[in-house]
């Protein structure tokens, strides 16, 4: 098993290198820089002016003497400075980071907690109008953008209680109950979606499993209903389910990005979005160095999450 | 015995008075709360002489004094408009070449230090791109504005001169725009990308960049009794529908920037209490033609190009409804610069769409383009949907006299550094002009070499002209001067103008002393005179 964690994390590791490669290359390939925005929102360019501004950001150097420079600080720990801000980038994006986290464990927590249930009792009520019910909720959860979603949340609520979420964070520890409001609906929005994958995952690998002997020899057996379903049949359909989730992650943060701008949530994912377009190099590239870190990780745990539900999975042994 | 007299004329007088006397009751600005509005978009930093956006000024304007500002209670701004901020009055001496400001003396910076005539020099020191300068901005948008200026003295700590080198009458003007605040020199430059040390009515208690900018009241403000608001709160919003359900909850007092009336009609349909506000504003849509790029330095095509786009279709489809006519100038009444209607309505585009469309095919006939040798190029526009609706109008008007364009969409990032290297044939463009004064619009857009003459169009007979009617002092026969050049600018197809765009807000009833200027919406920010009643 340490051997196998070991081998995971230098994988995670080139993984990580090639995705610093892949975003510092992609960065540089759209058209303008830093000094094209701040000349932009100064509605002029003067060269000669842009040009010195360049030299002392540091923009002009050869890009493989700026990518060293960067990783080197990366590495270090030293996430330099916002071009667009002029602030420490931590700084600027640490206020933020606890915003896109809160939306995205909210959102994965009702994907979870309506998708997995809504699964399982799909499976076990196959056929009957319960089924029919959670296969077209989860239908229209595909079917509907997260964006749009959230549009139509805001719209009907405006219309029908003349009330909207706050247009300003508000902290949990500020205040608990009217955060959980900010929310909930933008959690709602986005983990609706994925949910919506989930519980079909769920549905299908539980359909399978029900249909195993073990599961017949149990219910002959006797044994209730709870303890066949979601002790025994659910453990072994929730392998699938459990790399959908990890995958899910992933997926979600983009989902992020326009949820929080519906939602006026000041998160990371929406921010990154504003400095790719103002080419804030710094930010874009550590932000989506973190995100990687963040989704290669998660879905190391998931990997070994694999050996706990499941104990006949052995790693690091042919 | 007499009979009584009747007290029902007495009472009638006394409900009278009372009647009278109750709306004036009124109107008392009440003192206290915070206004929550939204901005075009996040502030790019507080420094309004290094940018070139009305988020900045909007947002940066409640920390600022300027010498001299437009009084906001007058909606049309023009030179008589001008009162005094920072200086207690102003006089014109030698002919209009010296310009002398005596400042008020009871002024202090945010930061408690004292406010004198060595900040105003230093501002315009540095605006000016001064050899004596003790700081350099890192960018600086208008210092063609100040090319006159030869020097500033600072004789005493109340008194600045400004000593031009030929006579300007626009220097007051440009001074009393939002774009001229006086900046504080003991304060580095670099500071004001996200903080903001100023003289103002408001000091600025806390800059999320991106997030919000929020505002105090600044207790020791110049003007006894301003602001009557506790604070002000711009929270950026960046998405269109959120902001119409915000103002609607009430969660925004106001709202509206970068709206078109759509938006705001559909506003007021969710909460029908609120007020909308619909005003001319110095804000045009305009057609950049490569003067350098052949064919389009053949006048012929220029001209058919303008007289393919029928402005009254234009009014209607992509402004809604919403928009003037005019010329380089903001025409009466919402400007005082600009063209007769009589001679705008002669302007091309203007006339019979389908015999302007007639003569338009004939000048790309008579230049070697019809239907066997289509004139082909490609539309050029900023990737925002105020410029998208506008240039996919352009696209079917040309192509209903044969041109073929096609529509590309350019980044805002490298939108001005492109029209500034002329890399484009024809271009859609918007352009909010600072002040309505022919000094800013014509030697920005239209001079010779100017880097904001996106065109690259040059005529040394208007360069002379503009430089003519700067020095004139008499109103009449400046006006006479600048129509002249504006006639001329319409004929030569320098830049047609489409239109010049409206504003909308939307406000809650209990929102008083919103002040909005016909002409310009860069110079009315302020916010010292807004109350909350309620």
């Amino acid at each position: 098993m340490k051997v196998y964690i070991f081998k995971r994390l230098v994988i995670a590791g080139v993984t990580l290198l090639g995705m610093s490669i892949l975003i510092f290359v992609l960065m540089r390939l759209a058209p303008g820089n830093i000094t094209d925005m701040i000349f932009e929102s100064a509605g002029y360019v003067d060269e000669a002016d842009r040009r010195k501004l360049e030299a002392e950001l540091g923009i002009d150097k050869p890009v493989v003497v700026q990518y060293g420079r960067w990783l080197g600080e990366f590495l270090s720990g030293d996430l330099g400075k916002s071009y667009r801000y002029d602030l420490p980038a931590w700084e600027v994006i640490k206020p933020r980071l606890p915003v896109t986290l809160e939306l995205a464990f909210l959102a994965l927590a009702f994907s979870v907690l309506l998708g997995v249930p809504a699964g399982v009792i799909s499976a076990i009520r196959r056929g009957r109008p319960i089924d029919y019910a959670l296969r077209v909720f989860s239908l229209a959860g595909l079917s509907m953008p997260s964006f749009w979603l959230g549009m139509i949340v805001i719209l009907l609520l405006v219309r029908s209680l003349g009330w909207i979420p706050s247009m300003t964070y508000v902290s949990p520890f500020d205040n608990l109950g009217a955060n959980l409001f900010q929310f909930l609906l933008p959690g709602l929005a986005v983990g609706y979606r994925s949910s919506a994958l989930i519980m079909r995952i769920t549905r299908s690998t539980m359909l399978e499993v029900l249909r195993e002997d073990y599961i017949r020899t149990a219910w002959a057996k006797g044994q209730r209903e709870t303890l066949v379903v979601w002790r025994h049949a659910l453990k072994n359909a929730s392998l699938p389910v459990i790399t959908l989730i990890g995958i899910e992650f992933a997926f979600l943060i983009g989902g992020l990005i326009v949820t929080e701008t519906v939602f006026n949530l000041p998160g990371v994912a929406r921010y990154l979005v504003d400095a790719i377009q103002f080419r804030d190099y710094p930010i874009v590239q550590n932000l989506v160095m973190l995100i990687a870190v963040v989704v290669v990780f998660a879905n190391l745990t998931v990997d070994l999450l694999y050996t706990w539900l499941d104990p006949r999975i052995k790693y690091g042994k042919a | 015995m007499t009979r009584p007299r009747s007290l029902g004329p007495l009472v009638a007088l006394v409900a009278v008075a009372l009647l009278l006397a109750v709306p004036a009751a009124a109107q008392t600005p009440k003192y206290g709360g915070i206004l929550v509005t939204h901005p075009l978009s996040a502030a790019p930093s507080l420094s309004p002489h290094e940018e070139s956006t009305v988020a900045v000024t909007q947002q940066a304007s409640p920390c600022f004094n300027n010498l001299v500002y437009y009084d906001p209670a007058k909606k049309l701004e023009s030179v008589d408009t001008i009162i005094p901020e920072l200086a207690e009055k102003w006089s014109w001496q030698d002919g209009h070449r010296n310009l002398v400001f005596f400042l008020r003396k009871d002024v202090k910076w945010h930061d408690g230090k004292p406010f004198t005539s060595a900040d105003v020099k230093y501002t315009f020191d540095a605006v000016r791109g001064a050899p004596e300068a003790k700081a350099k901005l890192k960018v600086n948008p208008r210092k063609l504005w100040y090319d006159n200026i030869d020097g500033i003295e600072a004789p005493d700590p109340y008194t600045v001169v400004f000593r031009l080198k030929k006579p300007q009458p626009s220097l007051l003007p440009m001074l009393a725009s939002g774009y001229s605040p006086i900046y504080p020199a003991h304060v580095p430059l670099a500071d004001f990308k996200n903080k903001c040390i100023g003289t103002g009515p408001f000091k600025l208690k806390e800059n999320k960049p991106g997030e919000y900018i929020e505002y105090v009241k600044n207790p020791d403000y110049f003007v006894k009794g301003r602001p009557y608001l506790d604070g002000i709160k711009f929270i950026v919003i960046r998405d269109r529908s959120t902001q119409i359900a915000a103002v609607q909850s009430g969660q925004l007092d106001l709202a509206g920037t970068g709206w078109n009336r759509t938006n705001a009609e559909d506003a007021k349909k969710g909460a029908p209490k609120l007020v909308v506000v619909e005003m001319d504003n110095n804000v045009n849509d305009n057609i950049l033609i490569n003067y350098k790029k052949p064919p389009f330095n053949d006048r012929r095509i220029r001209q058919a190009i303008n007289l393919a786009l029928d402005r009254k279709a234009y009014l209607v489809g992509p402004r809604q409804g919403a928009a003037t006519f005019g010329g380089a100038l903001l025409p009466r009444p919402g400007g005082v610069w600009g063209l007769p209607a009589a001679e705008i309505a002669r302007l091309p585009g203007m006339g019979d769409p389908a015999k302007q469309k007639a003569e338009a095919r004939k000048l790309l006939a008579e230049a070697g383009y019809g239907p066997n040798n289509p004139l082909k190029f490609t539309l050029s526009t900023r990737a925002l949907a105020i410029y998208v609706d506008t240039a996919s109008w352009m696209v079917d008007q040309l192509q209903q006299i044969g041109v073929e364009a096609t529509l590309e969409q350019i980044e805002t990032g490298v939108w001005h550094p492109k029209m500034t290297r002329l890399e484009y044939s024809v271009a859609l463009n918007l352009t909010g002009v600072g002040i309505d004064d022919p000094d800013a619009q014509l030697f920005e857009n239209y001079r010779c070499g100017s880097q904001r003459n996106f065109s690259g169009y040059c005529s040394e007979e208007i360069d002379r002209l503009m430089v003519e009617q700067s020095q004139t002092l008499d109103p009449k026969k400046r006006l006479a001067l600048v129509q002249e050049i504006d006639r001329k600018l319409q004929a030569d197809g320098a830049r047609p103008i489409l239109g010049w765009a409206k504003q909308h807000y939307v406000l809650w009833p209990y929102v008083k002393g919103w002040a909005v200027h016909e002409n310009s919406i860069y110079n009315v920010s302020r916010r010292q005179d807004v109350w909350l009643d309620k």
